[in-house]
Parts: C-alpha cells; structure tokens; sequence
C-alpha cells in the first residue's frame, strides 16, 4: 500500500484552476520533489494534501484511507507535518517554546493542565535543537533568528511530531550553500522515518536529495520520474526552456 | 477583567460578553435568595459556577464548534448577547424590571452571616485571590501555551493537531464561569443586582482595563482597573454625559498605539530608542 496517493486532483479558485487532474504517490521512505515554474499549482496542491484548501475533485488517500475532506487537525493526528512556503513559527514566542507547540499538540487538554508530559518532551527537545544547530538558541524569540534558522525551526517543528508524512514547502528558500547542504543531510536522515513531499525551486538540490520527481505546470503534472528522466523529457525541457 | 485577560489575553478571543456573565451571575443568586432561603455562600457560588458554565458552554458551542470564525464575529456576537441581556434585565418583571433586585441577605458561612463590610472585603478578596492563583497557574502550565499558539495563529495551530475549537470552547467556559463569580460576588457584597451592572458599559470597561493593562499579563490590567476606576469616580461627577464619550475614545487611541498596554511602554519606548541608535 502506498503512503500517500493523489489521484486526479483538481483545485479549482472560482474560474481559475490551480491543479488540474494532478496525480502523484510516495511510498514509504520515499523523497518525492514537485517542481514547476512560479503560480503552477506546487503549493495549492500540497493544501489539498495538508488540508488548508479541499480539493474541489479527486482523491486523496493516507494509507489507504480517504482524507479529502478531512479537517487540518484530523489530518495532523494521522501523523501529517507541514513545513509552509513562509515559515510560520511562532515568532513572540522561544525557540523551546516553539518546539514545545509542536510536542504537545496532540496531548489531551487534561494533562496538559497538569504538566504530565513536560519531562518527556525534555529530552527531546534536546536532540532536536541538537539536529538542527539551535542548542544555543533555544531560550531565544523565534523572532531573533536569521531566515535560515527559521526555516530550520519550522522543519524541526514538523519533524517533532514524528510524522508520517512529511510536506515541505520550499525548505531551502533564502539560505546560504552551506545551510542547503545541511538541510539535504537533515531531510535524508527525516526520510528514514517518514515520506516526503518537498517543493522547491532550487534543481540542484532536489536532484541530488529526490527520488522521484513531478513536474507541475499549469496545474497539470506533465512528468514524472527519475531525475534523469526528467531532464531528458521533451515537455519539461519545453516548459523551462520558454520559461527562460 | 480575569476573565477578559483569560478569554482575550492568553486566547485571543475578543468578547464583549462578560457582562452579561457577569450580570447572569449576579440575577442568579438575586432570583435564589429572594425566592429560597438559601444564603451560603458556598452554595450560591457553586450554583453561579453550574449556570456561568452552562451559558458559556452554549455561546462557546455556538461561536467556536464548526469553521473558524473571525475575531469580528465573535465580538459581534458576544455584543449581541451583552445588549439581549441588558435588555431583558429591564423590561423582564422576573428580574425586577428597571428597579433590578434590591434587598439581597447577607451571605452566610457555615451558618454565620457575614455583613460586616470588611467580612465582605475578605470574602471578595479571598474568591478573587483563588481565583487569580488558579489563572496563574493555568497560564504557566502547558495549557497556557496552548491557548498562545491557539491565539497567535489559529490555523497553524490545527496544522499541529491542536483541537481548536475544543481548546476555544473550554476557555470560554472558564472565562464565563470567573465572570459569573464575579457577578455572584458583587450581588452578596452589594445586596443588590440591577441592569447597570450588565450591558454594554460594563463589557466595554472591561475591555479596557484589559487593552491599558496589556493583554497577555495579569497584574497591568488590575492597575489599569485600579486607577480608572478612581478616575472614573471623579469624572463622572465633573463631565458626566463627556465622559463615556472619552472612554469610547481612550479605547480605540490605546488599541491603535499600544497593543500591548501601558505596561509595554517603557519597553516600546527602549525599543525605539534603541532602533534610532542603531540606525
Ligand atoms: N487562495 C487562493 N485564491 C485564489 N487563487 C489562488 C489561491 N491560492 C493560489 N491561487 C492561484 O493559484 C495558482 C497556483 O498558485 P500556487 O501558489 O499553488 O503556485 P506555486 O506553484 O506554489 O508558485 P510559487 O512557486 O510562486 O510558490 C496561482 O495562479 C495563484 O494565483
Ligand atoms: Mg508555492
């Protein structure tokens, strides 16, 4: 059984279609990249999967398990992590606290109330600062961290809740060569426990850390493979090359 | 106001319904101790708990169950309810029409009547300092961040897993049952309970307090309370028909400039400061 399947999935905003009949899969430990020129529908397809946006038809399954309409939270106990396009961490609150967000959202409000899993969530805060280079931030605002920190904060806050599926929108955006290249080593070591679905504009970097690649324009996924098969497909060598 | 700073504060949810909480309070045990002998303390608190509970648990229901809703509408909404309540306290001959509830007994503990006005005073200061022993600690515990992160993005909070709705709706219940408290205790101090202490007046006073004090702390607000309250006493007796005017106009100036209230300031100002010097 595969661990996420889209199958001919549609977004429609009023008279614009923003995905159209997309389908794409990710086994279990797969690295899935989606690319695609800007406006080509990578985001709006990666909500129908998370849920901030319902796919107007089509399929969605997790495991098997029909998600389309699922609400945000429901999708999120089934053990789906989302990493956004603009990182959105909270920015007034420290780096633990962020951490702590993410550990304990599916904790029962009751033993919330009494602290019950403060202890346990210690140590692992611990190893994800570690991971991620944010040991020596911890007790600072999320908001005093540079761009690539950020990043790194919001993936580790995904990766927290132990997902099964792991979407990253745009990971790599805004950071330095070097916190590109730690952030493949991150995502390759995440894909030991999970699936991954990453967006992103960077070739390079989703050539070397994917799979699998999907290609995305207009709404319509026009290949998908390999990435030497990709770069060999006429169509997608069409699209980027009238792109530039 | 504890249950403004709770509900808002650490929350995010806007409510100008806590009057009519608190007027809920305040009409229950009028109605109880008019129609029953019942005086105990105890007893009346409890009661004003079940039905401040019971209330916030139908407006939590009905505002937070389905979709998220805008901060606007639930503002409108709890509006609403403060001016229905109004309303009813003084055309409803139940609850005494425009005279309200006059005359109510003196509370009693264990039997014993406390009339005395300082037996009064440390009976509203003990209710009032369990009270705020018990926000305190909620607001430290993990429950306290997940009203923040419930507050400070609604939406990314579900893409975690937090049951939002769940989460909005027990802080509500919370928040209601302190203002109900809150209105039970003002109609055994006061002994008597009348539409004046529900309504829009009181609900935007409320607001207030929370928005100069800061929403987010505890002690700005009851400083806030402390000194408008002595303000307003003063003001009401030198610009009577101005003065609600400028409490309109304080409101919106203090939203607009200081989101973060009074006790910000200083630190805005450093912060400013500090921005010129670096730049
Ligand atoms: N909520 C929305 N309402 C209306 N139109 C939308 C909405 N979200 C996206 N769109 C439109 O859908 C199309 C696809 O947008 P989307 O954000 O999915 O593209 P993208 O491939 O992620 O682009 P980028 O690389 O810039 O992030 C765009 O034309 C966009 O304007
Ligand atoms: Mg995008």
């Amino acid at each position: 059984m595969k661990l996420l399947e889209v199958i001919s999935v549609t977004k429609k905003f009023g008279a614009l279609t923003a995905v159209d009949k997309a389908s794409i899969f990710i086994n279990q430990n797969e690295i899935v990249g989606l690319i695609g020129p800007n406006g080509s529908g990578k985001s709006t397809l990666l909500h129908t999967v998370c849920g901030r946006t319902i796919a107007t038809e089509g399929q969605i399954l997790l495991q098997g398990l029909d998600i389309t309409k699922q609400d945000p939270q429901d999708r999120a106990i089934a053990g789906m992590a989302i990493k956004f396009q603009l990182a959105r961490i909270y920015l007034e609150k420290t780096v633990r606290e962020n951490l702590l967000i993410s550990l304990q959202a599916k904790e029962s409000i009751w033993s919330q109330l009494r602290n019950r899993s403060l202890a346990k969530f210690e140590d692992k805060i611990t190893s994800l600062a570690d991971e991620f280079q944010l040991t020596e931030y911890l007790d600072e605002f999320a908001k005093s961290l540079s761009h690539g920190q950020q990043q790194w904060l919001e993936i580790a806050m995904a990766m927290a809740s132990e997902p099964i599926l792991l979407l990253l929108d745009e990971p790599t955006a805004g950071m330095s060569p070097k916190e590109r290249a730690d952030t493949a080593i991150l995502i390759k070591k995440a894909s030991k426990k999970c699936g991954v679905l990453i967006v992103e504009h960077d070739l390079d970097f989703i050539k070397e850390i994917c799979d699998r690649i999907s290609v995305l324009h207009q709404g319509n996924i026009i290949a998908t493979g390999t990435s030497a098969e990709i770069e060999k497909d006429p169509k997608v060598k069409e699209v980027y090359l009238t792109r530039v | 106001m504890l249950s403004v700073e709770m509900c808002w504060g650490q929350a995010g949810i806007f409510t100008f319904g806590q009057a009519a909480l608190f007027g809920l309070g305040g009409y229950t045990v009028g109605l109880i101790t008019k129609n029953s002998s019942i005086t105990d303390i105890g007893v009346l608190l409890l009661i004003a708990i079940v039905i401040g509970a019971v209330a916030g648990l139908i407006i939590g229901i009905f505002l937070f169950s389905g979709k998220r809703v805008g901060e606007l509408y639930v503002v409108l909404v709890t509006l609403a309810i403060s001016y229905i309540f109004e309303r009813l306290a003084n055309s409803w001959t139940v609850l005494g029409s425009g005279n309200g509830i006059p005359g109510i007994p003196s509370p009693t503990i264990f039997g014993m009547e406390i009339k005395s006005i300082i037996g009064l005073f440390i009976l509203a200061f003990t209710v009032f300092a369990l009270i705020l022993f018990i926000c305190i600690f909620l607001v430290n515990s993990q429950f306290g961040l997940t009203m923040n992160a419930v507050r400070d993005d609604e939406e990314r909070a579900e893409f975690f897993g937090y049951k939002r709705s769940r989460i909005q709706i027990v802080v509500f219940v919370f928040a209601a049952v302190l203002a109900s408290i809150g209105g039970a205790l003002f109609a055994v101090t006061e002994s008597f309970v009348s539409s004046s202490m529900t309504g829009l007046a009181l609900s935007t006073t409320i607001v207030l307090w929370v928005v100069l004090g800061g929403r987010g702390t505890f002690f700005g607000p009851l400083i806030a309370l402390a000194v408008l309250q002595a303000v307003n006493t003063k003001m009401q007796e030198v610009l009577p028909s101005l003065w609600p005017i400028l409490v309109g106009l304080l409101l919106v100036i203090a939203m607009i400039f200081l989101p973060k209230g009074l006790m910000s300031l200083p630190a805005t100002i450093r912060e400013s400061l500090r921005k010129k010097s670096t730049a």
